[in-house]
């Protein structure tokens, strides 16, 4: 590899990651916003206009609050939790193809930092790694409602990474390929021989079934057992404090962008938008499928708030039964009716 | 390069690996036999089996060393105190019959590895001139999935058969002793 394409890569994975870590900053804040608006609220408003820099404050005030590690903790693993939890939310971005080539001074520039052949089952990978941080920050606090958090974050997550991989199986069976990159560009414009090309339309119960565990495994509600605080005082990080505490509610706003990042790309075309054929400047089209797919994922982001001021939490045997007799079934009986479908009508 | 990336995943795949097998903290062991994994899915990347590597994660970090962690966390601190007390020392009497099943695997896989001679092995030379190779950016899982279900099927169907005799014993333990029988 040359060096100046060692460099690009460098370049992008370093904008990847500080858009990521500004989305998510961005994400509390139209979280109180939105939160706010859903209770009548004005929410917050001080720091700076309309409180734009309230992430700012918030960010501020978490590194210089006191950091309190409980004598009976297991100190080495209470450190490592909060930062495997922020790392396996940050590597997920590595393979989501952001939009087409850009092509500047004869020099085509992948927007994408890998497009690995297994791209599916690295985020399949990545996923399943994300329940670590919680297990190992939960385990070494050594208090009994963090290890009950923490427990239930692991069977949460583990029984919903089954209905997650066989939703993803039916999908697999559609696009023939497990490189999001390819997944993506099969998904052209809006409409093509004769029907929708994005995937959900494809995929209407795949896509339901997915979207129902993105939400279980990150946390988030009406899912969020891990940190019920009307039973576990705080969950998983009851014993954490300042920025520690912070990677983990850090680490969840992450987990949402990439997982909506992850959706948009699965099911709604990813960086492909209507009319996209019209426009003849590549590299015009490149830069306005980022728009969209940056739209496409705010939109995502914005569903997940707008359920979890909406819904109120399962109560756990009714997310188990949820998981297992429910989406489980669902997920089986969808492989095999699109199984029976590419069979017959292909 | 690639020499130094493969020294480098054999040396912590290795190194981790014996932590887990002699440290006296279950806890600590549990956490390099995660290290180990790692180690060996890089070892998997390096071999171009990229579809192996990333499996592997998804299902032993993923899922086994999970439930591992889930079985530490549900039993209490002393029994797990109690388990590393037990084990004294690496090398000792009572460990004699697992070292010398080792030994001897160890001296099979040396004699195997010697008289094998890798580079001229003839079916690897067949497929060199029959330029059956996998480039590098190929993809392997269209034959791998391929062959799953055609010339490898009766394994694959066997291996489906002891999964579910595992789930019909782990059912059975888990079942709770109807009144009668308590």
């Amino acid at each position: 590899m040359e060096l100046i394409d060692l460099l690009i890569k460098i370049a992008l994975i370093i904008v990847i990651f500080v858009i990521s870590l500004v989305v998510a900053m961005y994400s509390t804040y139209a979280e109180r916003k939105i939160a706010a608006f859903f209770q009548d609220r004005v929410g917050p408003n001080r720091a700076g206009p309309w409180g734009i820099l309230q992430p700012l404050a918030d960010g501020g005030k978490m590194f210089l609050k006191e950091e309190i590690i409980p004598t009976n903790a297991t100190g080495f693993l209470f450190i490592v939790g909060p930062s495997l939890a922020i790392l396996t939310a940050c590597i997920g971005s590595a393979v989501i193809p952001w939009g087409q080539n850009l092509e500047i001074g004869g020099r085509v520039i992948p927007l994408q930092v890998t497009d690995i052949n297994v791209g599916i089952l690295y985020i399949f990978g990545v996923v399943s790694l994300g329940v670590y941080g919680i297990m190992i920050g939960g385990w070494a606090s050594n208090n009994k409602y963090s290890l009950l958090g923490a427990i239930r974050a692991a069977s949460q997550n583990i029984s919903y990474e089954i209905s997650m991989g066989l939703s993803i199986i039916a999908l697999l069976m559609v696009t023939g390929t497990l490189s999001l990159g390819e997944i993506a560009k099969q998904q052209h414009g809006f409409w093509a021989d004769g029907y929708f090309s994005w995937n959900v339309f494809k995929q209407p119960l795949g896509f339901l079934l997915f979207i129902v565990c993105a939400f279980a495994e990150t946390n988030r509600s009406p899912f969020d057992l891990p940190e019920c605080e009307t039973e576990l005082v705080g969950g998983y990080h009851t014993e954490y404090s300042s920025m520690k505490l912070g990677f983990y509610l850090f680490a969840e706003y992450i987990n949402m962008f990439i997982s909506s990042a992850v959706m948009a790309t699965l099911y709604f075309g990813g960086y492909n938008f209507p009319f996209m054929d019209l426009i003849h400047s590549p590299n015009l089209v490149a830069i306005l499928g980022v728009v969209a797919l940056f739209i496409k994922i705010f939109m995502f982001i914005f569903f997940f708030m707008w359920v979890r001021w909406t819904l109120p939490r399962f109560r756990y045997d009714q997310l188990m039964d949820l998981g297992w007799k429910t989406l489980i079934p669902l997920a089986i009986a969808n492989i095999v009716l699109t199984g029976i479908f590419m069979t017959f009508f292909k | 390069m690639i020499k130094v990336f493969f020294y480098l995943m054999a040396f912590i795949t290795l190194a981790s690996a014996l932590v887990v097998a002699a440290g006296k903290n279950l806890v600590r062991s549990l956490f390099m036999f995660f290290v180990t994994l790692f180690g060996l899915a890089g070892l998997y990347v390096l071999a171009l089996a990229d579809f192996v590597a990333v499996t592997q994660i998804v299902i032993y970090v993923g899922g086994i060393l999970v439930l591992i962690l889930f079985a530490f966390m549900l039993s209490g601190k002393e029994a797990l105190n109690k388990v590393s007390v037990q084990a004294d020392g690496f090398i000792s009497l009572k460990n004699a019959p697992a070292l010398l099943l080792a030994g001897l695997f160890l001296v099979i896989m040396f004699n195997v590895v010697f008289k094998a001679q890798a580079d001229n092995l003839p079916w690897v030379q067949a497929a060199i001139s029959n330029q059956n190779i996998m480039p590098v950016n190929g993809t392997g899982i269209n034959h791998i999935g391929v062959n799953l279900m055609t010339r490898y099927l009766l394994p694959f169907e066997v291996i489906s058969i002891l999964l579910m005799l595992a789930l019909v014993g782990a059912a059975h333990l888990s079942r709770k002793p109807k009144e009668d029988e308590v």
